[in-house]
This record gives structure tokens, C-alpha cells and sequence, in this order.
């Protein structure tokens, strides 16, 4: 087997090192070392708590961590936190610098990484460190095949004696299992089980580089979901929205499913028959969250449930079918955020707060690509993340660009990727970027011009002449026709100016018969009188037009009657105008007024009417 | 970094989006109709020109603007 062959190389690798390896480090000890492996889940996490004690005269700022080659390729996240409360106390929980190291005269079957001390420790001092260490792939499948009704049983290899470039003085290893048989295990000195716990140790005054090979066989029915590929495009708008697309790329990398699958055991047996599968995955979604869906190329998947409240959003899903080991589903799940939980103004500057990793619990992916899409117009963009990420170490921010809804030139986009990502890595990163506000109104200005083009082009197809034979009779006869009409619309207009100054002389009796005021009525009628002279020199030519133009042979009776009737409609008025002022200036009221207005308060009311009827049917036409 | 920073949010609330889409497209409608009247009822040689391209302005922008916030209240975020 490749991976006991692997072992047996490490350690006599290790057995050569114990002897070189003292001269070339500095002489810290590791007084007390206490790691709990927790196998629980898919995902491997060794917390290991370090009391790391300076004997020596020389002053030490840092402290390597060893991992062997075929364990490092696994790490998938490493903190190093300072503990200075005594466990009692709350640890503090800044973060340790941690570099990879490569020191001289080491074989490369080792892995090295350097914790840097806030402050140099001297002789005589000591500290503790919690170290955290998640593991992806490390519990591999064995048997690697299992049927339906099998359980699934994982082997998990590790050192009981904690392998470190320093001696340690006492340690000791617990190993949490999941509530579920025990198959086999590596049985050293000081080996106890309690219930799912087995514990290692403690053992005392081991030299550096000790290692001691451990084996543990166990079931666990934890679906190993893997996302081999993810990628996760948050888009930003500043409407309001923050819209997150998942595609998902699952599979079960638990053991593969051999023979064939029974859906009718499935469903009537469901723990005994398919205890590993896959049924669903629970995301948790930032709070307010909303147009949440789950689907994948044939369209949306029913089986998915949401339930809110104020501090997060739980979206369940099942795939189409149970997931069992090797088995393989893609799907997509999308949702909306409130703008203001995720992007903020600072100095000028916008930056968007998200967290990294999926939201889905439990879940290792493999190569996760997380694409942020910045409105149009976004610039002097800048990423600060809390750990190293692809496109960072490289020094280039990976920059494309997106055509969305209602873009020219498309949206920056700012791709980041990383490989081997477990939960740990749900911190949040920042993207910063410059927004002039007035970019906003791009879209509505776009929308706008679009309508506003549909609307010279109509001005444009009224104003143009299109025909093609500007002599033909019909094309002609239209001209005239199109003539005669305007003219008629201005015989109208004006035929409708005067009726306004009928009514603005009616007024000026009306204020009359309120005020007495004889001297204004007397002007209002001065100035109706020039106008309509001048009305009636305006409508002089016209009407020659109309006699002129054949085309208005039929119409032109009703317009000039109109005309007649308004002239008729006018002069009525102004002698009752000057009926009413003359009796105001006599004196004479009452009766006699009534009796000398009346005859000419009729003929108004009929030519009124008459006038009206011409006009609405003029207009008709 | 989390007191200095302001939170960032849309100019409009998105509560309003519904209302202002309707009444916009409302208005921008009537002003497009009224732009229709005007162009099939006036014949060409007493057409303004100037009151066409005013209308047509008008009935543009509560139609841009009606259709962005149609776009965002339908969850077409822009």
C-alpha cells in the first residue's frame, strides 16, 4: 500500500534526522504539548496547545511547526494564536504571523512553518501557543469500495508523539471519534479509550523528531461532500443589491458505491441502506437575505427549504438524488442582500465586506473561484484579504470584465482563487474600489436616450417627404390637401381667439354689473375692437386661399359660414356691449335694461351655439 | 475600520421602487400619447418643432426612469 510505503519512508528519514538536526536549530523546548485530533466530520482539525520554553541564552522570536510532506499537502488552514489567560481567562485572539521556512540541511519530506512571537522570548521564559490545524482528505476510505448496505469505515494516520524540531518534555494526544464503531487501533504504552475518545499519552522527555505511527479504523457516516469546483460571483449594484451566484460542482469523496442502488431500500431503509449518502447540504445565509433559488441546467429543484430570522438565513437542499460515494452533482444556488450589510463609504473610498468561503456547512472545496463584480465605472480597485489567495500571491489582481444588463464598456471584475478551502476560511475580505456617484445614472441615461431616439425618429418620419415621384397628380393633390388643412386649423385658431375675447367682453359686463365701473368696460371694448380687426385681416387671405384652392370646394361652404356666423356671433355682442355701458352711463337699470338687452341676448346664445356646431364639425375633418 | 465606515445604500429606498415605476411609466405614457395626438393631428406646416422635441424629452425621461425602477422593483438589479 502506497501511503504505509510513504510512513516507512518518513520515518527513516526521521530516525537520520534525530541526528543531525540539534546542531542546526535553536534550542527551544517544548515543556507541554496537548493536541486533540477531532475526526468528526470530513474535515481533520488538531488543535494543539504548545508551552514553548526558552532554556538557552539566546533570545527566540520564533517557533517552527513541522508537518510531513504527506500531511502538508492536506493543510488547508494553520493559526497560531497566543494563550496568555491560562485557559481560564479568554485567549486573545490575534493571530500569529506564520511564514513557511525552509531550513538548510533539512530533507524536503518535512514541512516547515515559522510562528513569529509578538516578543522575543528570553532565557528562563515561556508562553503558550494554540495552534490550529484543519486537514482536507486526510481520512481516506478503506475498504475504498462499499455497496449500499455497507457502512462506511475511514482510516486516519498520524504520530502519537508530536513530531517538532524541538524535544518536548510531556505530551499527550487525545483523538475524538464520531459516536460509532471502532475498528481497529494503533494500541502504544498509554494507550486508553474512553467511550469515542482514545487518548494517547502522556509521554515524557521525548527527544526531537520522535515519531510514533498511529492508525485508526473507525466508521463514520458523515458524507464527505467535496466541491471540486466552485465559483462564486458577487455583484454589486448600487440600486441597492448585492446579488451572490453559486455554481456548485459536489461530489461524495467518501468510499466509492459499488453494485447496483436500490431506490426502494433507499427510501424503506434509509440508515441501514445508504448510511454515508448525501441527502442535503444546509447553507447558512447572511440575515435578510432574499429571491433566493436553487437550481441547476434542467431548471429550478424543488426539494429546498428556507427559514429566516434576524441573525441568518438557513437554505436546505437536497440534490435531485442522494449523493453516495463518487457520485457527482452540479447545481446553482442564488440569492439577493441588502446593499447596506455589505458596502461601505470610507475615505472616499467603497469596499465591499464579504466573507470568502461557501456557506454551506461542512464542506471542503477543492478550488474555489470568487469573482466580485464591481458596478461600471469602478476604479483604482484594490483587494485586501486575511490570508494569502492566488491571485494575490502572485501580484496581480486578475482583471476582466463582465457585460451585464444596461453596460457599454462592462464591469470590472476582480477574480480571487484558492485551492483546498474548509469553513476556517469564511473570513471576511474587502475590495476597495473609487465610484464617482454620477456613474449611477448611466443606466437611467442609456434608457432615456433609447426613448428619446424612438421619438426623433417618429419627429423624423413625420417631417421627411418620402415619396419617389414628386410630380404624380395623387402626390400633388396631397400637398394641396395637406395645404388647405393647415390653412383651415389657422381659420380656427383665430375663429377660437375671437370666442376667448367674446368671453373676456362678457366678463367685463359681469364685473360691470358688480362694480359699475363704466370706464373699464368702456377699455376692455377698445381693445376687443383692434383685435378683432386684426383677427379679420388675418382671416382675410386665408379665406382667398380656400376660394382659390380646389381641393377646398367641399369645405369651404361650412368655413365661410362659420366665418359669417362669427362675424354675425360679434357684432351682436358689441351692440349688447354697448346697449348695457349706454344704460349704465343714463342711468337707466331694471326692467328697461332687461327689455333692451334681451332681443340681442338670444341672437348671442343661438349664434353661440351655431358657431360651436361649426367648429366641432370642421375640426372633424 | 467598522466605526469610520459608513454603510453605503441605495439612493432611492427600495421599498419606493414599485410606486415610482408606476407612477413614472403613468406619466411618461400620457406624455407619450400626447406626443402621438400632437404629431397625427397637426398637419405639417403648423408643426412646431420645438414643442415635438420638448414632449418628446419629457415623455423620455419618465419612461427611462419609469423603466429603471420597473427593472429594479422586478429584480433586475442594474
Amino acid at each position: 500500500m502506497g501511503f504505509r510505503f510513504d510512513l516507512l519512508l518518513l520515518f527513516t528519514t526521521l530516525v537520520l534526522l534525530s541526528t543531525i538536526a540539534p546542531t542546526v536549530l535553536s534550542d527551544v523546548i517544548l515543556s507541554k504539548v496537548d493536541r486533540r485530533i477531532d475526526l468528526t466530520s470530513q474535515i481533520v482539525r488538531v488543535t494543539s496547545t504548545l508551552k514553548v520554553e526558552n532554556p538557552g541564552p539566546d533570545p527566540v522570536s520564533e517557533v517552527l511547526l513541522t508537518f510531513p510532506e504527506i500531511q502538508a499537502k492536506d493543510l488547508a488552514y494553520l493559526t497560531a494564536t497566543l494563550n496568555e489567560g491560562k485557559g481560564k481567562v479568554k485567549k486573545s485572539g490575534s493571530n500569529l504571523l506564520i511564514n513557511v521556512a525552509k531550513p538548510e540541511e533539512l530533507p524536503p519530506s518535512l514541512i516547515f512553518h515559522s510562528v513569529s512571537l509578538p516578543k522575543a522570548l528570553g532565557e528562563g521564559d515561556s508562553l503558550t501557543i494554540d495552534v490550529l490545524a484543519v486537514f482536507t482528505h486526510a481520512l481516506r476510505p478503506f475498504p475504498e469500495e462499499i455497496t449500499q448496505a455497507d457502512i462506511q469505515l475511514v482510516l486516519f494516520q498520524d504520530t502519537a508523539h508530536y513530531l517538532s524540531p524541538y524535544a518536548v518534555k510531556v505530551q499527550s494526544l487525545t483523538v475524538k471519534l464520531p459516536k460509532a464503531r471502532i475498528e481497529t487501533y494503533t494500541k502504544l504504552e498509554n494507550t486508553n479509550i474512553h467511550g469515542s475518545d482514545i487518548k494517547y499519552g502522556p509521554y515524557e522527555n521525548l527527544p526531537p523528531f520522535s515519531y510514533a505511527p498511529i492508525a485508526v479504523h473507525f466508521e463514520t457516516n458523515q458524507p464527505f461532500a467535496v466541491a471540486q469546483e466552485l465559483v462564486r460571483e458577487i455583484e454589486i449594484s448600487h440600486w441597492g443589491n448585492v446579488q451572490v451566484t453559486e455554481h456548485y460542482n459536489v461530489v461524495h469523496q467518501g468510499a466509492k458505491s459499488k453494485g447496483e442502488f436500490s431506490r426502494l431500500d433507499f427510501q424503506a431503509r434509509p440508515h441501514l441502506r445508504g448510511a454515508s449518502a448525501l441527502r442535503n447540504l444546509v447553507a447558512k445565509l447572511p440575515p435578510r437575505a432574499h429571491s433566493i433559488y436553487y437550481r441547476d441546467e434542467i431548471g429550478n429543484i424543488s426539494t429546498s427549504n428556507v427559514w429566516g430570522d434576524p441573525k441568518k438565513t438557513e437554505l436546505v437542499i437536497e440534490p435531485r438524488y442522494p449523493l453516495f460515494g463518487g457520485w457527482r452533482t452540479t447545481f446553482t444556488i442564488g440569492y439577493g442582500l441588502p446593499l447596506q450589510d455589505f458596502l461601505f463609504g470610507l475615505e472616499g473610498k467603497r469596499f465591499l465586506n464579504f466573507s470568502f468561503g461557501s456557506p454551506i456547512n461542512d464542506l471542503v472545496t477543492d478550488n474555489l473561484i470568487v469573482k466580485v463584480v464591481l458596478p461600471e465605472g469602478s476604479n483604482d480597485i484594490s483587494i485586501s484579504t486575511p490570508f494569502p489567495v492566488k491571485a494575490r500571491t502572485r501580484g496581480i489582481i486578475a482583471l476582466r470584465t463582465k457585460i451585464s444588463h444596461l453596460d457599454v464598456a462592462g464591469r470590472p471584475v476582480v477574480v480571487l482563487e484558492k485551492t483546498n478551502v474548509v469553513p476556517e476560511h469564511n473570513q471576511y475580505f474587502q475590495v476597495y474600489y473609487r465610484f464617482n456617484k454620477l456613474s449611477m445614472l448611466r443606466e437611467p441615461f442609456m434608457l432615456i436616450s433609447g426613448f428619446f431616439i424612438l421619438f426623433v425618429s417618429c419627429i423624423v418620419y413625420m417631417h421627411v417627404d418620402m415619396s419617389i415621384s414628386k410630380s404624380s397628380a395623387s402626390y400633388l393633390a396631397k400637398l394641396q390637401w395637406d395645404e388647405v388643412r393647415a390653412t383651415i386649423q389657422q381659420v380656427v385658431s383665430i375663429i377660437n381667439q375671437c370666442l376667448s375675447k367674446h368671453e373676456r367682453l362678457e366678463a367685463s359686463l359681469h364685473d360691470l354689473s358688480r362694480t359699475g365701473d363704466v370706464q373699464a368696460c368702456k377699455t376692455a371694448r377698445k381693445t376687443a375692437d383692434s383685435l378683432f380687426k386684426e383677427y379679420s385681416k388675418e382671416l382675410k387671405p386665408l379665406l382667398s386661399f380656400l376660394q382659390s384652392s380646389p381641393q377646398a370646394t367641399q369645405i369651404l361652404p361650412k368655413v365661410e359660414e362659420l366665418v359669417a356666423k362669427e362675424k354675425e356671433l360679434q357684432e351682436r355682442l358689441i351692440a349688447k356691449h354697448s346697449t348695457i355701458v349706454d344704460c349704465y352711463e343714463k342711468k337707466i337699470g331694471g326692467r328697461e335694461l332687461e327689455n333692451r338687452v334681451a332681443s340681442h341676448q338670444q341672437k348671442v346664445v343661438a349664434l353661440k351655439q351655431e358657431v360651436d356646431d361649426l367648429l366641432d364639425y370642421i375640426e372633424e375633418i | 475600520m467598522g466605526s469610520q465606515a459608513a454603510a453605503i445604500t441605495s439612493p432611492v429606498p427600495v421599498a419606493w421602487y414599485p410606486t415610482l415605476a408606476i407612477l413614472m411609466l403613468a406619466v411618461g405614457l400620457i406624455v407619450t400619447a400626447s406626443f402621438f395626438i400632437y404629431e397625427a393631428t397637426s398637419s405639417r406646416r403648423n408643426r412646431s418643432l420645438a414643442k415635438e422635441l420638448t414632449t418628446g424629452a419629457l415623455a423620455s425621461f419618465f419612461l427611462g426612469f419609469g423603466t429603471l425602477f420597473l427593472l429594479l422593483a422586478s429584480g433586475v438589479y442594474v
